[in-house]
């Protein structure tokens, strides 16, 4: 599903240039379950924003479901981010002023998806994420946990091939960061492709492949069998 | 993107900063409020005084002749009897000249408003007093014969003989230290009845209306007409009519093209008071401009702003499949409507602000379904105008770019 081929990102910052990507290759298949692990600074973020199509690389091949991204207009990229990726972004990024039904389903208006199917599905994947009870609730009303919740459901309401998220569970502490984990895992178990940065092994560890990165390259790229959170304990 | 969902954000984050939209929209209001006010109060003078003009004069063409290098342009009584003659549409026409003098008799004397003209004096919309309690007025026999004939009023006849009925009575009156010896022939309703207050009650003066041939004879220095009053039955043929009045006198005096015939009748005069209008509608107009052009300013810059500061929700949204029409659409409309509700604001402040000025002014403002659509069409146009370089901005933001933003 993703096949990125050589992929180099070059920062210039004046005189000085920064190769945060250094001819990265990496193949991921429908159904993964992947964490990016690395230091600070070693380009994880950069890697996932290029496989968000939210930035664009200097060098190297992306196919994405079998279409050579660099091919495609600004409009055609937000077309494709909008049917096919799921984003979770570490500091949330929920729309302030509008509750928490509306966020959620907002990439169903930008997919021109009629109001009352909109409707329906949003509650569905808030349902699904065990926040069905706070439809109506601002996002200054729900706590943090709640919030990244709100996101996923957000990211999995327009059925996207796969879920990218940048350090999901970072603002968070740990018996909310098992719940996030757990939604995770379900969604992944229902076959859900997710590709997930962290710079924490435990995180690493719910995940079934491990890709390692060093200075903009991949060291290690390992599959484990992942660490599993009863479904029982969701609440 | 659905207007709807455009429609509600907007509203929302202009209600998300009420002062600060408030204070975005105040020259949008001041200005709308000023158009609004200025159309509807002058709409509202306009009409005032095109109908006090009709009422007044509707049917009135006054006719000069300017004779300042030339004593024989003035108008002469057979002028008169050809124009009436010649233009059916002609119903009255005489001259309706005052000069004040001293009337008398054995017992007492007063202050007197001598008016002069041909018998259709009686008739002109302007002329002081008409209605006849005794007597007659004086006839064309006695316009013809420079009959030594009056009209006075019943002030006058009560105040020189103590009583009204003075018909067959003769009075005297200094014009221009002339005497003329006068026999009274009718009596008609007091003149200045209605003016008392200006006057102490003896001295109110005389009025008096006597034929003008009579006039022209004795005081030889008022026998030239230079200005006539003629009155025509329908108001509709008054500008043609002028002209014709015009070009005839002008053939038959041999002065063809040299300009000293001049008809005048309510339309110039309303001309004119239009025209000093329209420049001062002009002038509040273009203050009105300015506030709009500062009101459009303000949006601009509290867009920009709001651009910045909402830069990851940009980002955000691009994320979440936003294309870049999509975000202009977004931020255009939030001017857009930013400058609409201060449009309604202004709208409804003009209003109640013309309706203030009119009720000071006693008259009644005008309100036009035009200029309603002129403050839609002017606060959107505003809202566009002054939004679309915030929102190009907005709309143009690389994904990335904005969601790094801090
Ligand atoms: N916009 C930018 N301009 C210049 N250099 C950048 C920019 N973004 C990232 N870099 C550089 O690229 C390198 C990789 O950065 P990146 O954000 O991908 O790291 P990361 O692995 O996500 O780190 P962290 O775990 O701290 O989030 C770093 O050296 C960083 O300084
Ligand atoms: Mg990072």
């Amino acid at each position: 599903m993703i096949e990125i081929t050589d992929i180099e990102k070059i920062y210039r910052l004046g005189g000085e240039t920064i190769k945060a990507l250094d001819k990265v290759t990496l193949s991921i298949k429908e159904g993964e379950f992947t964490s990016i692990m690395g230091p600070s600074g070693s380009g994880k973020s950069t890697l996932m924003n290029i496989l968000g199509l939210l930035d664009r690389f200097d060098n190297g091949k992306y196919m994405l479901n079998g279409t050579d991204v660099t091919e495609l207009s600004d409009d055609q990229l937000a077309g494709v981010r909008n049917k096919e990726i799921g984003f979770v972004f570490q500091s949330f990024n929920l729309m302030a002023r509008m509750n928490v039904l509306e966020n959620v389903m907002l990439p169903l208006v930008y997919a021109k998806v009629p109001a009352d199917e909109r409707k329906k599905r949003a509650t569905e994947a808030l349902e699904k994420v065990g926040l069905g009870d706070r439809l109506y609730h601002l996002t200054n009303e729900i706590s943090g946990g709640q919030k990244q919740r709100v996101a996923i459901a957000r990211s999995i309401v327009n059925r996207p091939s796969v879920l990218m998220a940048d350090e999901p569970t970072g603002n968070l502490d740990s018996k909310t960061t098992e719940d996030i984990m757990r939604i995770f895992q379900d969604l992944n178990d229902e076959g859900t492709t997710i590709v997930m940065v962290t710079h924490e092994p435990e995180m690493a560890a719910y995940t079934k492949r491990i890709v390692h990165f060093r200075d903009g390259q991949i060291t290690e790229d390992e599959t484990v069998t992942p660490k599993q959170l009863s479904k029982a304990e969701v609440d | 993107m659905f207007i709807k969902e455009n429609f509600k954000m907007a509203l929302d984050s202009i209600f998300a900063n009420k002062m600060r939209s408030f204070l975005t929209m105040l020259g949008i209001i001041i200005g709308i409020a000023s158009v609004i006010a200025i159309l509807a109060v002058g709409n509202g003078a306009a009409k005032e005084i095109t109908g006090t003009f009709s009422d007044l004069g509707a049917t009135t063409i006054n006719l000069t002749a300017n004779d300042s290098d030339d004593s024989n342009a003035a108008l002469e009584q057979e002028d008169l009897v050809v124009l009436k003659d010649s233009i059916e549409e002609i119903q009255y026409i005489s001259p309706n000249q005052q000069i004040s003098g001293t009337a008398s008799t054995e017992m007492d004397s007063r202050q007197a408003v001598v008016s002069y003209g041909t018998p259709d004096l009686q008739y002109l919309s302007q002329t002081m007093s008409s209605n006849l309690i005794h007597g007659r007025y004086f006839n064309q026999i006695d316009f013809d014969e420079n009959n030594s004939v009056v009209v006075i009023d019943t002030d006058g006849a009560e105040a020189l003989f103590g009583r009204t009925d003075v018909v067959g009575e003769t009075l005297s009156v200094n014009i221009t230290q002339t005497r003329l010896d006068l026999r009274i022939v009718g009596v008609v309703e007091g003149s200045f009845a209605d003016m008392q207050g200006a006057f102490d009650a003896d001295q109110i003066p005389l009025f008096m209306a006597m034929p003008q041939s009579t006039v022209g004879q004795q005081v030889p220095q008022l026998a030239g007409m230079n200005s006539v009053i003629i009155e025509v039955e329908d108001t509709e043929q008054i500008e043609p009519i002028s002209n014709q009045i015009v070009r005839l006198l002008e053939l038959r005096n041999d002065a063809v093209g040299e300009n000293i015939y001049n008809a005048r009748n309510f339309l110039q005069a309303l001309d004119q008071v239009n025209n000093v209008l329209s420049l001062f509608i002009n002038f509040i107009a273009a203050v009105a401009g300015i506030a709009l052009l500062v009101g459009g300013i303000g949006v601009m810059n509290i867009m920009l702003v709001s651009v910045t500061e909402r830069t990851r929700e940009i980002g955000t949204r691009k994320a979440l499949g936003a294309t870049t029409k999509t975000i202009l659409i977004q931020f255009l409309m939030e001017a857009v409507i930013l400058s609409l509700i201060g449009g309604m604001i202004g709208l409804t402040l003009g209003i109640l602000l013309s309706n203030v000025i009119a009720s000071a002014l006693n008259i009644v403002p005008i309100y036009t379904l035009g200029s309603v659509g002129l403050v839609l069409a002017f606060s959107t146009a505003v809202g566009v105008f002054f939004g679309i370089y915030p929102a190009r901005k907005a709309a143009k933001l690389t994904p990335i770019d904005a969601l790094r933003f801090e």
